[in-house]
């Protein structure tokens, strides 16, 4: 195969001496890579990055916004009421993320920003242990689960079992001080994080973004489709679904769940997730009023059809199923495992389904390669 | 090409059958393949290796200490690594009692290095360098960014990774090295060697079943279980049927890696072949069989090496990808691994050549390639490559069959 690849090298550069002209701006490209559909992938990108991906992160940065501002009204003055208030606010700029978590790609990538964001469980030891010393650096990766929402969980849900004591430790605990700094530092992290890519997407990266509409393993369209496949296998399905229901150990572990300390969420943040992740694939613009260019809509152009039905409506269709078994399901889930594990792993099943049909079956259909493998987890 | 290899190994177990049918069938008469790997004499066991079980677990404690970075010093590293009997130096107190240690069998095989004891220290010397770097290079930075040049820690995924100034997991190099240097050298160069195997009397005694001192097996059958032992023996991993717990035992060196090459369709079905040649040849040590015992060490020896070759490519290609992904973290992670891995090259065993697939002075040039300048900050997708096919070449499979 290498030498084969060599020889291919040889005869190209043979026919650039050739052709000579014209031929500077080609570096980059791999014409025998190229798939042969000419579906739009310009007007798909755009629907992509000015319809969704760019509105989406100025929702979310809205929200950060309204975090950072409640957080420090409530460690100026914390009281149960301040509380109270931070935790929605807490709760829906947590639901607004699920709306950007997918879109893994440019700056967000380059920050790791998922990770820093949400990942759950989250140390709480370690918390301690760094509020205890008062010194601390969120861009370091060994803070990685010290950080993002799944700390700020712990830190006004996680404390104590009241909300009265909750509050002592930021009144009288001998470290409120470090409490409320802490505290402050991950809302204000969460926000800055957010500020720093939707910036970016709206100077200069969304053209970057959308021009680069090679069919290549580079271009814009397979990157963020595998950047896309990879969220709804790894962070969906898995993360919040199927790790905790022990499907990848060997007993449920009902305390790896999303929002643990706050009990009651873990299934509207799924179900949040899962909806994005189905707008998105049906071109669904963030201000609801129409579908625009999508998986779906490529998947039609292409005509693929899978056991005599056309692949992007079987999509769709377990997009449903999945929901439907979501929705039945307790709505907390580390109560629902420990009650019934059964419904969650049914649950995980359905969400297994679209896997098969979003890596497989519609990556093939566009000639996308996978770019990722399982972690042998070392 | 890859299938070609299967095939010729399967062949030559039909082969080793078709033979010994045909030329001394009376022989083969008497050699029974036990489904599982029991052996016995007067009803009790005679299949023994606790040392290899004890270095096994010494590497495993010491190689989870190299992340101590709250209590661990270069001190009780270098003493864990080489460990004197009865020194308190592991938390697994049957270790501490343990006159045996990691270092001793460090590159120490009678058929690659009796003879060439200079290389063998320099190898000692690479893998306690190691250790030393951990504590003076990396400790030191464990709150600081790995930039070009500066240790530090790195993000890879949800994971951080401690990294030298040249991108190094030198736990990593650690780790996969001494798959090489402790268990490949000495289960393939030393306990499957006929120099151990037939070592002064052990054909004689073997026949007539002198045993061991006090012990229930002849030399001979001891030598091939202490091979046995550093493949199968971590204590998670059932003696008789060590391939129930393929994929899922506690094992993190040679067997977890078996575990993962055969989970690949392209080399499905060399746990299988590997268990079975190591149960053929101790049933042909039973019969007095030697060449069927030689022709399944011909089998060990290029299955274990394959093994080792597979996840050195594996590795590069991944850590290639992650490079072109901009993914510093994962890449450095792969590329700490794909070092390891090539470094172990050095001690697989071409059956045909009784020498390394890949040349040490050629494994020295790629050791270069990859850690000169700023090392894996800047190595080239080329380098890569170009090492990826020298090994997978010398092996007889292709870069794709390994990186996939």
């Amino acid at each position: 195969m290498k030498k084969k690849k060599m020889i291919k090298k040889a005869l190209f550069s043979l026919s650039f001496i050739l052709v000579l002209v014209a031929c500077s701006s080609d570096d980059s490209t791999k014409p025998e890579e190229e798939t042969n559909d000419s579906f739009d992938r310009q007007a798909l990108l755009v629907n992509w990055a000015d319809n969704i991906i760019v509105l989406s992160y100025a929702a979310f940065n809205t929200e950060t916004n309204s975090l950072v501002t409640a957080t420090t009204t409530f460690t100026e003055n914390p009281t149960v009421g301040a509380l109270q208030q931070l935790r929605e606010t807490w709760i829906e700029a947590y639901l607004a993320f699920q709306h950007v978590s997918m879109f893994e790609i440019g700056k967000a990538e380059a920050l790791n920003y998922r990770n820093r964001v949400n990942v759950y469980p989250t140390n709480a030891s370690e918390i301690d242990g760094l509020i205890a010393d008062g010194n601390y650096d969120f861009s370091l990766p060994s803070t990685i689960d010290a950080q993002g929402f799944p700390a700020m969980d712990y830190l006004i849900n996680g404390l104590a079992s009241s909300d009265e004591e909750i509050i002592t430790f930021y009144t009288t605990n001998e470290n409120a001080e470090n409490y409320k700094a802490y505290l402050n530092t991950l809302a204000e992290t969460i926000s800055t994080l957010t500020e720093t890519v939707l910036n970016d997407w709206n100077n200069g990266y969304r053209d970057t973004f959308v021009n680069n509409t090679s069919s290549s393993a580079s271009g814009s369209v397979d990157k963020l489709a595998n950047d896309y496949v990879f969220y709804y296998e790894k962070a969906l399905r898995a993360g919040k679904v199927g790790i905790p229901a022990g499907v990848f150990s060997n007993d449920p572990l009902p305390e790896k769940v999303e929002a643990f300390y706050k009990e009651d969420i873990s299934k509207i943040l799924a179900l949040e997730a899962l909806e994005a992740s189905q707008n998105f694939f049906e071109g669904k613009k963030f201000d609801g009023t129409s579908n625009g260019e999508s998986f779906k809509t490529y998947l039609a152009y292409l005509n693929t059809i899978k056991n005599g039905e056309n692949l992007g409506n079987l999509i769709t269709a377990q997009f449903e199923t999945s929901k439907s078994k979501l929705e039945g399901l307790n709505t907390n889930f580390s109560l629902q495992i420990e009650n019934d594990n059964s419904k969650m792993l049914t649950a995980y099943n359905e969400l297994q389904r679209n896997v098969i049909l979003l890596k497989v079956d519609m990556l093939q259909a566009m000639d996308i390669s996978v770019d990722y493998v399982d972690a042998d987890g070392d | 090409m890859k299938k070609l290899l299967y095939s010729a190994i399967i062949m030559s177990l039909v082969l080793a059958s078709c033979s010994s049918d045909d030329e001394a069938g009376d022989i083969q008469q008497d050699i029974e393949v036990p489904t599982n790997y029991v052996f016995e004499r007067g009803g009790e066991t005679t299949v023994q290796y606790p040392g290899q079980t004890t270095r096994l677990q010494m590497s495993a404690e010491l190689i989870g200490s190299f992340k101590d970075f709250d209590s661990a010093t270069k001190e009780s590293l270098l003493n864990m690594f080489a460990h004197v009997e009865g020194a308190n130096d592991f938390d697994n107190s049957a270790l501490n009692a343990s006159g045996k240690n990691i270092k001793s069998k460090i590159a120490a095989s009678v058929d690659y290095f009796s003879a060439n004891v200079a290389e063998s220290a320099e190898i000692k010397a690479d893998f306690e360098s190691y250790i030393s770097r951990q504590v003076d290079e990396v400790f030191p930075n464990e709150n600081t960014v790995a930039t070009t040049g500066v240790a530090g820690q790195i993000a890879d995924g949800s994971s951080a990774r401690y990294v030298t100034g040249k991108g190094l997991e030198l736990n990593q190099a650690f780790a996969k090295g001494m798959m090489g240097a402790l268990l490949a050298d000495q289960i393939l160069n030393n306990y499957l060697s006929t120099a151990v195997l037939d070592e002064a009397s052990n054909r004689e005694d073997n026949e007539n079943e002198v045993l061991d001192g006090d012990s229930n097996y002849t030399t001979m059958e001891h030598k091939w279980d202490e091979a046995y032992g550093y493949l199968y023996g971590d204590p998670s991993i059932p003696v008789a049927d060590p391939n129930s717990v393929l994929g899922v035992s506690d094992d993190h060196l040679l067997f977890n890696y078996l575990g993962v090459v055969n989970s690949d369709d392209d080399f499905a079905g060399v746990a299988q072949n590997i268990f079975e040649a190591f149960k053929t040849g101790r049933a042909a040590i039973v019969a007095g069989d030697y060449e069927l015992r030689d022709e399944q060490v011909t089998i060990i020896k290029e299955g274990v090496s394959t093994i080792i070759a597979v996840r050195a490519v594996h590795y590069l290609q991944a850590g290639k990808q992650a490079l072109a992904d901009n993914n510093m973290g994962a890449a450095f992670h792969d590329l700490s691994e794909g070092f390891g891995f090539m470094y172990s090259l050095r001690f697989t065993n071409n059956p045909n050549t009784g020498a390394p697939y890949v040349s040490p002075s050629e494994l020295e040039t790629f050791k270069t390639q990859l850690l000169e300048g700023n090392g894996f900050w800047d190595v080239t997708p080329e380098t890569l490559d170009s090492i990826s096919a020298t090994i997978a070449t010398a092996f007889d499979f292709t870069v794709e069959q390994a990186a996939n």
